[in-house]
């Protein structure tokens, strides 16, 4: 059974549906892209995932349990965290303070909080920026703190959603060096990525989608071949 | 009455669409206009209904102030800021006239307007009678200027898109300032024309305030049309609620749907409005 | 002021102020303090949400006025002395107030505050209207306070130390329950909730119930000032404790002074209430102006409030001094 199930995902906004009958299977441990053009509707599927929006039609099982449709919060306690396209750090407290806010949700006393923080700190290369104010990190340090406020946590399963946008070449070797180093930790890795050089690196599988549906799915090299997948990007008669 | 209540509601939306200010002063400008049609009235005898020339103008430039040397300096704090300053230029405003004016309730009395006429059998008081009037001139007036001058596009297109509008080499700045004038002219236009119709006192501004915001949330945040829909609709529930319902339960009636509004349709009944 | 000392120093003061109706007998002075103190708890009440959890609500005075008149219903139709009646008038401020943030939360950031407008409008339409609950415009009036012994002494209702020690105590257990929450893991939730709403969730925080439970505080500590407003005053009708006017004072006052600081509604009421009253008694009306000047000064030149730009630069001299021992 795979750890993350989404049978038949659907959501509409009034008219127009973002993600219509999309189904995939994440199997633990691996890292699973999820590609496609702008408008694909791959942060639809992120926040219908994760509670911030509720799905139209649809399941989403993590372990073989029903989420879909919980708040956020409840969904993160369950075990499935994210990371946001545009970071969303607590710009006026200090990074370790960012990241000690998530650990509260598996430590109820602060001092293991802290503890717990500050070990996931030190895993993301953050210990020295400990003490400094979110809001005056670099973009590659929010990035990370991001990630690291995702991790602490504890989830099973981690949604990246665009971590490599706006990084340079090198940087983004590093944070997939990261990303990977999470998949090592034991953390299931869902990632949603237009870093093509990234992607294809890390990824196990990779997941294409285009209008809301899935129109590829299997290894990176299969995919980049697929026609349906060349089309989406470059338009009719390329393959 | 309803008339009238739009065109309060198209200068808080106004603002809104362009700046993103939530005003909360907007109830304290038609006082000032009721009062300055009350005094011009006193002191110079002009007919309150015609004063609209004078001091819809000067309504308007006290509002390029008002946005030019205070406003401007706050809004980079943020929308709460923002809210929390025009809530103690609101108290600033309405304080300094009870100190100027008192709290004592005063009226206009218009040798004209004293019997109602009576249309179709129905009695309806003279004064807000013209008020209607001429607050269908003047929304119609803005409504040619929003749509057919160059000036209203820009303000339409910062509304709706202010870096587009930026990029486009719309003066952002200017168009800002000239909506909160425009938005104060009305506001104080409104209260000239309610004058004669209701008490003047200097905290209506709290009434006020309170109806604008139904009726600006009613027609969806930023939408002129809604406005006007949402003035004319509150005006309607209460007075139908006044004769069928009961006086006091009316004004219940305008918050209840503000809040159904709000939790469930917040762009507007009519699904224009923005967030 | 940190730790033991700080506290030592809290602990100090109050026990000073405690002992101020000692010294001083003049009415009008402590009839300001009293104030005062009432404005402090209702300052830390509104702050608790609107500070820490940055949820500006514009309709405190419902919370307010719906413990004034439970507390004086619950004394003048049943008897039930003041010591149990203001206790009791928070609580069901406290209750009332979780089904309403249940619903007004839903909402988020200026439409959330507008519909706190409308909902204290409301009840105040309904304390206008239900008569037979409320006693409509008339209000209620209390004429006399049950005879109480404390210590030996008859206690005298008609001069204002027996209410200015009622006073002080409700400040002092306000500002206690904004520090202890400060403190707490809650009140680090809260924090999270008004820098971002969205990550907040996304870390496990469950927001609404955050959220609701710091209203509960809030409207316990109104309802409580509410009941003893009640006693104070003698006379409550809807126009005297629902009005919108209170819940802009409740919030000038915790902005003035200081968001999101336990000390900062203590700052912002001395200085706000000392004004007020002071215009009040040369010109009559209007004594809300200074509070409306000095919110818009408030936010253009100090946005952390008095007491927050105080701790400030106090920071930044402690820096300063450190650097220079240390160089």
């Amino acid at each position: 059974m795979a750890l993350l199930e989404v049978e038949g995902l659907t959501r509409f906004f009034g008219g127009l549906r973002a993600v219509g009958d999309l189904s995939f299977a994440v199997r633990e441990g691996e890292i699973l892209g999820l590609i496609g053009p702008n408008g694909a509707g791959k942060t639809t599927v992120f926040n219908l995932v994760t509670g911030f929006l509720r799905p139209s039609r649809g399941e989403v099982r993590l372990d073989g349990r029903s989420v879909a449709g919980r708040k956020p919060h409840a969904v993160a306690r369950r075990g499935i965290a994210r990371t946001f396209q545009i970071v969303k750090p607590f710009p006026g407290l200090s990074v370790k303070e960012n990241v000690t806010l998530a650990a509260f949700l598996r430590h109820r006393r602060r001092a293991g909080a802290e503890e717990a923080a500050l070990a996931v700190l030190d895993r993301l290369g953050l210990s020295q920026r400990a003490a400094t104010r979110a809001g005056e990190l670099t973009l590659m340090e929010q990035k990370r703190l991001e990630m690291a406020r995702a991790l602490a946590t504890e989830p099973r399963v981690l949604l990246l959603d665009e971590p490599m946008g706006g990084l340079n070449p090198s940087e983004v070797d590093v944070a997939s060096e990261l990303v990977d180093g999470i998949r090592r930790s034991g953390v299931t890795v869902v990632l949603v990525e237009h870093v093509m050089k990234a992607i294809m690196r890390i990824s196990d599988r990779v997941l294409v989608m285009h209008h809301g549906e899935k129109i590829a799915e299997g290894p990176p090299a299969e995919v980049v071949r697929d026609p349906a997948v060349i089309s989406a990007y470059f338009g009719q008669g390329r393959a | 009455m309803g008339a009238l209540y739009a065109m309060i509601g198209i200068g808080l939306t106004i603002v809104f669409g362009v700046m993103r200010i939530i005003n909360l002063a907007h109830g304290e400008m038609v006082m000032l206009g009721m009062f300055a049609a009350f005094f011009s009235q006193k002191l110079w005898g002009f007919d309150p209904f015609l004063s609209i020339l004078v001091w819809a103008p000067v309504m308007f430039a006290a509002g390029v102030l008002v946005y030019r040397f205070l406003l401007r300096k706050i809004l980079p704090g943020g929308e709460l800021n923002t809210l929390l300053y025009t809530a103690g230029l609101s108290l600033l405003v309405a304080n300094l006239a009870l100190l100027a004016f008192s709290g004592d309730y005063r009226t206009i009395t218009l040798q004209y307007a004293v019997a109602p006429m009576r249309p179709l059998g129905i009695a309806v008081p003279v004064a807000l009678a013209i008020g209607f009037g001429v607050a269908v001139v003047l929304t119609l007036a803005l409504w040619l200027f929003l749509g057919r001058t160059d000036l209203g596009r820009a303000i339409r297109a910062t509304s709706q898109n202010r870096e587009a509008a930026v990029l486009m080499g719309i003066d952002v700045e200017r168009v800002a300032a000239v909506s909160f004038g425009l938005g104060t002219a009305l506001a104080g236009a409104a209260g000239v024309l309610l004058a004669p119709s209701l008490y003047l006192y200097p905290t209506v501004g709290e009434l006020v305030i309170v109806k604008s915001f139904v009726i600006v949330v009613l027609g969806g945040l930023g939408s002129v049309p809604g406005a006007i829909a949402g003035g004319l609709l509150l005006g309607t529930v209460e007075s139908l609620g006044a004769v069928y319902v009961s006086s006091t339960y009316k004004d219940g009636l305008g918050y209840v749907i503000f809040l159904a509004v709000l939790l469930y349709r917040p762009s507007g009944i009519f699904g224009v409005g923005k967030s | 002021m940190r730790g033991r000392a700080g506290a030592a120093a809290w602990a100090v003061a109050a026990a000073a102020a405690a002992a101020l109706p000692l010294a001083v007998k003049n009415s009008f002075f402590l009839h300001v303090c009293i104030l005062v103190l009432l404005w402090t708890a209702l300052g830390e009440a509104w702050n608790v949400l609107g500070g820490y959890a940055g949820q500006v609500s514009f309709g405190h005075a419902a919370l307010f006025g719906f413990g004034a008149y439970v507390t004086a219903i619950l004394y003048l139709k049943a008897g039930v002395a003041p010591w149990w009646g203001i206790p009791l008038g928070g609580a069901a401020a406290a209750a009332v107030s979780v089904p309403t943030g249940l619903i007004a939360f839903r909402l988020r950031g200026p439409y959330f505050s507008l519909a706190t407008l409308a909902v204290a409008e409301l009840a105040k339409l309904v304390a206008l209207n239900w008569e037979w609950a409320t006693n409509g415009p008339t209000g209620f009036l209390i004429t006399s306070l049950p005879p109480l012994t404390l210590f030996g002494f008859a206690v005298n209702w008609e001069s204002k130390a027996p209410f200015y020690l009622a006073a002080l105590a409700l400040a002092a257990v306000s500002m206690g329950a904004a520090a202890a929450l400060s403190r707490s893991r809650l009140g680090a939730f809260l924090v999270a909730i008004r820098e971002n709403e969205d990550a907040a969730e996304a870390v496990g925080i469950d927001t609404v119930r955050a959220k609701v439970l710091t209203l509960a505080l809030s409207g316990l500590l109104a309802g409580m000032g509410g009941g003893l407003y009640a006693f104070y005053f003698r006379y409550i009708d809807p126009d005297a404790v629902l009005n919108i006017g209170i819940s802009m004072e409740m919030v000038f006052i915790a902005v003035v002074g200081g968001l999101g600081t336990v000390a900062g509604p203590l700052v912002g009421a001395v200085f706000l209430t000392a004004v007020g009253e002071a215009v009040r008694e040369r010109f009559q009306v209007g004594h809300l102006v200074f509070y409306g000047l000095f919110m818009m000064l408030v936010i253009r030149y100090l946005p952390e409030g008095i007491w927050g730009r105080a701790r400030g630069l106090a920071a930044r001299a402690g820096e300063v001094r450190r650097g220079a021992a240390r160089g």
